[in-house]
Formats: C-alpha cells, structure tokens, sequence
C-alpha cells in the first residue's frame, strides 16, 4: 500500500526531562514517519517560551488571526495549520494530560474565528481557514491511570477536536508499539 | 462553615467567573459565623501557599471559565500540584463552578466527569459542579438583564451556607439549556450574535482583517 505523504506536526506535552521513556517514544516515533515519507516537525513544548492565554480575545478582535502575546507560539500556530496531521502527545498527569500541553493548545485559539455556527445541533465558533489538520492522541499512562481517565481524556480531545474544526482519528497509548500509530496514519 | 475559593480565570478579578462568585460568596455570608478566603490563581504562583490553602479548607470550591473544553492551564497546574495529597483523609469536600462563553451546558459535561473523577483521585467528598453557560459579555449588560443569574447564585450560595450542599433545583435551573431547541438554534443563526464581535473588532480597527488567515503558507 503506498500511503500519502503527510505534513505532520507533533505537539510533545512530556514535561518532565527525567521522563526519558515518554520522549524516547516519540523521538522513535517521529524517525518511523519520516522513513515512511512523512514530513515531520516535532514541538518539544517544555524547551519552548509558551505563555498562558490570558483571554484578552486580540487574536479574534484586535489582530485577527494572531495572538498579540510574543512568543514560540506562533510557530507552533503556523506548523500546526499547515500540517495534514497534528498528533497531541502527553503523560497522563492527575487523571489528563499535561498543564504544559494544555497551555499549547489554548494558544491555538486564533486559529479560529469568533463568529458561531452551528455544528451537530450544537454552538461552536467558524472556521478561520478553509482545511485543518486531522488529530490524534498519544498518552503514558500514569501509575493511578485506569480505563475510565483514558476514555474522560479521549472523549474531552474528541470535543476540542470538534473546536478546532477536525476531528480525532486515535487515542494510542505508549503502552503500544510506534508501528501501530504510524499505520493508523498511514491508512488514512 | 469555612469556605475557600480559588477562582481559576486567566482574567483573575476582571473575570466573569469572579462575577458569578461574588454572588454566591453574598448568599453563602448570610449564613450564621461562616467565613471565607478567595485565592486568584492568575496571580498567585506559590504552589506551597496553594496547596496549605487546600489542606486548611473545610470546604472547597474551584472556579472557573471552560477553555477548549477543559480547565485552564492555571488551573491544571495547581491541579498537578496536589498529586502528593490523594487520598488523604482531612481532604476538604469539593465543589465547582464551570462557566462558558457557549451557551450550552453541553460544552462542559465532558470536564464535568473529570472533576467527578478527580475528586474520588483525591479523596475529596464530591459537592457537585455548578455549570452555566452564556456567561460571556455579562459585564456588559444592563444590571436588570442579570438580575435573574446573579439571584440564582445568590440563592445557591445561601443555601450552600446553610446546608453545605448545592441545592439541586437552582443547579439544574443554571444548567439550562443543555442544548438549544432547532428553533433556538434557527433564532440563534438569524440573530446570531455576531454584532458582539463587530462591535469590539471596529471599535479596534480590525474589521476589514476580520478574516484574515496570517499563518497560512502559500504552496
């Protein structure tokens, strides 16, 4: 099967250094799409200057589009919408994933438009361009993690999914081999 | 009763989640010798000041706005922060208090189960969580078009401060709409409330870029 060549963009929430298991995976993870003719560029958010959203609304009525804070986060805005693929990436920290990757993907918002629309019967905000990557999500679990965390975590990502205008292919868990996530994407 | 709130909002005391609790905290005083402490953790990062607060608390309530369908990262942090207090026993009881710009209630039903579940992680006798969507813009209003909001959470605090419960009826009254009626849904599109955003965007000078996309790459 000869699969598409995908951007892809990988958003590693790992925040702790010591993790070295966590971001191994995804060091392995990132050599295995490229060899399958992926483009790939992977965030090391820890290493980053990523601010907190601060709700100010400037990228949606001051400098449409932008957020006004400066910072990496631009760069991650940019990768992300020019991406086929963004893969979301954590440990499981008290029950979700990790403050650090939360704080990326709340810097994500002018990427969309303030204006609503209605999606399944539900308000949501408009689309700002016209095609968005595909999302998936990869967690380590942690030592208290059961199959309920896992399902509350996946089914939360399936909602922002539907706010930044795509939807959730996966939820893998580190636990799995990199093979099945790189195939998972390859069948898309 | 002894209440501790930390309120959760990026926007701290110029927020619409400060609004709403200020509110309760009025209902929940008038109830005989209870007390309260307030925390903002937009500016308050000392993680051990945070966490003795938690430990004090008799009750606990933790507010805050949904962010892409979650807690803000302020609030996950602190979050993270109490890890090494699961399960102890003199945990406090724990409520909370989501808030929305979205009008339904159904945005928040998601985080609603990870702060049920986040509560039996810790221990914590689970009080509830508070959800009211719409809230955006209600600082902006005419006092007589929040009269009704504010009356419920003023209410829902005295009660809270008699009982130590959120009253049922008041919740689920806050709660609605889960979702909008097709008929809602039809008003919402042909009225919808984009002269909000038109408003703020020519008062700024940005209405013609209204639609710009700065981070696209031309192929």
């Amino acid at each position: 099967m000869t699969s598409k060549k995908m951007k892809i963009t990988i958003l590693n929430g790992n925040p702790q250094a010591d993790n070295i298991k966590f971001d191994s995976y995804i060091d392995t993870l990132t050599g295995l799409l490229k060899s399958n003719r992926h483009t790939v560029t992977a965030f090391k958010l820890r290493d980053m200057d990523i601010k907190h959203c601060i709700g100010c609304w400037s990228c949606w009525v001051e400098t449409p589009g932008e957020c006004i804070i400066s910072d990496n986060s631009g760069e991650i805005c940019k990768s992300y919408i020019n991406s086929d693929f963004v893969i979301f990436a954590s440990p499981v920290i008290m029950g979700f994933t990790s403050a650090l990757l939360k704080k990326a993907m709340e810097r994500l918002l002018p990427l969309v438009h303030p204006y609503f629309e209605v999606v399944n019967g539900e308000i949501h905000h408009l689309s700002r361009y016209d095609r968005y990557p595909l999302m998936g999500l990869i967690i380590q679990k942690g030592r208290d993690t059961d199959e309920e965390d896992i399902k509350i975590i996946s089914d939360i990502y399936m909602r922002s999914a539907i706010n930044i205008k795509t939807s959730l292919r996966f939820t893998k868990l580190t636990d799995g081999s990199v093979e099945e996530v790189v195939n998972a994407i390859n069948s898309i | 009763m002894q209440l501790t709130v930390f309120n959760g909002s990026p926007r701290g005391k110029g927020s619409n989640t400060k609004v709403l609790v200020d509110q309760f905290l009025d209902g929940f005083m008038k109830g005989n010798g209870n007390s309260y402490k307030i925390v903002y953790l937009n500016t308050t990062k000392d993680s051990d000041y945070l966490i003795k607060m938690f430990e004090e608390a008799e009750k606990f309530l933790l507010a805050f706005p949904l962010y892409v369908d979650s807690m803000p990262t302020i609030v996950k942090t602190f979050i993270e922060s109490l890890e090494p207090l699961c399960g102890r026993k003199e945990n406090p009881d724990i409520g909370f208090l989501v808030q929305s710009g979205l009008p339904e209630s159904i945005h928040s039903r998601y985080v609603e189960r990870y702060l049920k579940k986040l509560s039996a992680r810790l221990g914590c006798s689970y009080m509830g969580t508070i959800i009211k969507g719409g809230v955006e813009g209600a600082q902006a209003k005419p006092v007589w078009m929040n009269k009704k909001l504010f009356n419920s959470f003023y209410q829902l605090g005295k009660t809270f401060g008699e009982t130590g419960k959120f009253d049922e009826e008041i919740v689920d009254r806050l709660a609605q709409p889960e979702r909008y009626s097709k008929i809602h849904l039809w008003l919402f599109k042909l009225f919808g409330k984009f002269w909000y955003w038109d408003t703020m965007l020519k008062k700024n000078n940005a209405f013609e870029k209204r639609f710009n996309k700065p981070y696209l790459e031309v192929k």
